[in-house]
């Protein structure tokens, strides 16, 4: 029992960072940007090869993540920005389309292997019945120190209540003296270092390849949508609903309906458990478990 | 090369009807639909149905059609309460669910394997087949682009346009965009469902492999580069792109690059040319024609 909970619970750090990353840039601009789920796997990379060339791991992941968010800054200016004038619907397929392209160009880097830290692995520790790494632990604190400074930054700053302002009523935000654009590249920053956290996170624990971005993108979605998009910390809770989802399908046993002693459904039917939930809440409940402060026509 | 030719020429109008079918969601009505693929695997599916049970090959095109429609009504259903980028992120979802489903149902779908041995179109006009089945091609996509130039320019077109561009003027002259949305996708999804039945007795082969999202931004990008809501734009869109994708195994054998190019230039071919029109030339090659449609 404490394993699944424990299995929940890492899995729900994996779409946690992510999908607080795309909540909190919908918050101000907008539109759903795929390309996050392709940032997380270029700090992954990133880093990688930072690590590589011999800095160590935390040097390396920071400056990756600083680099991402950088990143994220010179697309949103380029390519979003301009997108955006037109519709969001335009801006989500333009963001579709840059996925595919840093798709390529991982592929003509890295080629289609999956790629590891070297790290030393220890084995893993017994805690309480279920299987813990260190590599786990350490994903739990960074994710938990990365969240708990996005949210001071959010609630206890000056830049934070600028943001929220911006969120809630951009126009009157611009009246009021607040420069939106700045705040919104500050966002789309912050979003670009917590995506290549998360990128480099799951890279620590497995590998990182270059479909990694591709798998993500629809568990995350589920994540933040359930959260309420726009809601960064709702995105939080919408991480660990879909991910004890998850793991509930792929650990249940349903062979009393199907007619048999013991079945469990296929691991791949994981993301199906993650579709169906978005699909259902879309369906009943569009603006997600807890109000955000974005609401829709 | 001759025989190439007319082969990517071939699958070139099955993707045109796709594409016109997308046009008529995505380009006339404003419905962002990223889970086309879908609707086309329902035609295909049909197809193996019809194999699989034995049926006559014909009869597997109503069933195609029927499931389509039924995924195109639920799809509609979707639409009513959400905006447009998120129910392109529920349509991309459904669309992934039921792929994986096809996968993992291995006694029902054939599994990751797929369905082999559909019979081929035209087989017994042996060496001529492929330039009849190419002929069958150009004359649907044909009849299709006409019926959907008489559709976007009737009254119910009309409507269409006026939801896409104001949707609340719309509502407020009393159409009902519900309606519209449901008709919209019920035609476009037995647009998707034939070419997918097409396809199926093409290749003699119905896979999930051939259901993966990134089809569904091919034909986004046949769409929107050749001219969003333009018809004869999309067709030019969805020739331009399978030829070129065709072609790209062949400048990459003439500089000898390594194989993962392929893949890569596909990538950058279908989302740099997205994204340069969406930036540069949003309208397409062939922009819409606004007004002028005479008589109506």
């Amino acid at each position: 029992m404490f394993q699944f909970i424990f299995d929940a619970l890492i899995r729900s750090v994996d779409l946690a960072l992510i999908a607080v990353a795309l909540s909190a840039v919908y918050s101000l601009i907008k539109f759903p940007n795929v390309a996050l789920v392709q940032y997380a796997v270029v700090g992954a990379f990133v880093a990688m090869s930072l690590h590589t060339a011999g800095l160590p791991l935390l040097l390396a992941g920071l400056l990756s993540a600083f680099f991402v968010g950088l990143l994220a800054v010179v697309f949103n200016i380029l390519v979003f920005e301009r997108l955006l004038k037109v519709d969001s619907a335009i801006a989500l397929i333009g963001s579709l389309a840059l996925s595919m392209i840093l798709s390529a160009v991982f592929l003509l880097t890295y080629g289609p292997t999956a790629y590891r830290f070297k790290l030393e692995v220890t084995p893993a520790m017994r805690v309480l019945g279920a299987r813990i790494t260190d590599h786990q632990i350490t994903t739990l604190i960074v994710t938990a120190i990365s969240l708990g400074l996005f949210a001071l930054i959010l609630f206890r700053t000056s830049l934070g209540r600028e943001m929220r302002a911006t969120a809630t009523n951009g126009v009157l935000a611009a009246a009021t003296g607040i420069d939106t654009r700045r705040v919104t590249n500050v966002v789309v920053f912050l979003s670009g270092m917590l995506a290549a956290l998360g990128g480099i996170t799951l890279a620590m624990r497995g590998s990182v390849s270059i479909d990694l971005g591709t798998n993500m993108l629809l568990p995350v979605f589920a994540a933040a949508i359930l959260g309420g998009l726009g809601n960064a910390l709702g995105a939080v809770v919408g991480a660990i609903v879909i991910a004890a989802a998850e793991t509930v399908v792929t650990n249940t046993n349903v062979g009393p309906l199907v007619g048999e002693d013991l079945y469990f459904l296929p691991a791949s039917y994981a993301p199906v458990a993650s579709f169906a939930i978005l699909v259902i809440f879309l369906l009943f409940r569009p603006r997600g478990l807890f109000v955000s402060e974005v609401s829709r026509v | 090369m001759f025989d190439f030719f007319i082969h990517v020429a071939s699958i070139a109008c099955l993707y045109g009807v796709l594409a016109l079918s997308l046009n008529l969601q995505a380009g006339f009505t404003g419905l962002v639909n990223f889970g086309l693929i879908a609707l086309f695997g329902c035609g295909t599916y049909g197809a193996a149905l019809a194999s699989g049970m034995g049926w006559h090959p014909l009869l597997g095109l109503p069933a195609g059609i029927a499931m389509a429609a039924l995924l195109g009504l639920f799809y509609a259903r979707l639409g009513r309460k959400l905006s447009s980028d998120y129910w392109g992120i529920a349509t991309l979802s459904i669309a992934e669910i039921i792929r994986i489903s096809i996968t993992n149902e291995q006694a029902l779908t054939g599994g990751a394997q797929g369905i082999s041995g559909l019979p081929l179109l035209f087989a017994g006009l042996k060496p001529y087949d492929g330039m009849a089945r190419l002929a069958l091609y150009v004359v649907v996509l044909a009849l299709v682009w006409l019926f959907c130039q008489r559709l976007v320019k009737s009254a119910f077109g009309l409507s269409m346009k006026l939801m896409r561009e104001e949707p609340q003027l719309a509502r407020s002259l009393g159409y009902d965009l519900d309606r519209i949305r449901r008709v919209v996708m019920l035609v476009s999804s037995a647009i998707a469902a034939f070419a997918g039945f097409l396809y199926a007795h093409y290749l003699t082969f119905v896979g999930p492999d051939q259901l993966v999202s990134p089809e569904t931004f091919l034909i986004w990008s046949m769409v929107i580069i050749g001219g969003v809501a333009n018809n004869r734009g999309v067709i030019a869109g969805a020739f331009l792109m399978q030829f070129a994708m065709a072609y790209v195994p062949f400048i990459k054998d003439a500089l000898e690059l390594p194989t993962d190019f392929v893949a890569a230039a596909r990538l950058i071919i279908v989302g740099g040319g997205l994204l340069a029109f969406l930036l540069w030339r949003p309208k397409g090659l062939f922009p819409e024609k606004v007004g002028g449609s005479n008589g109506r």
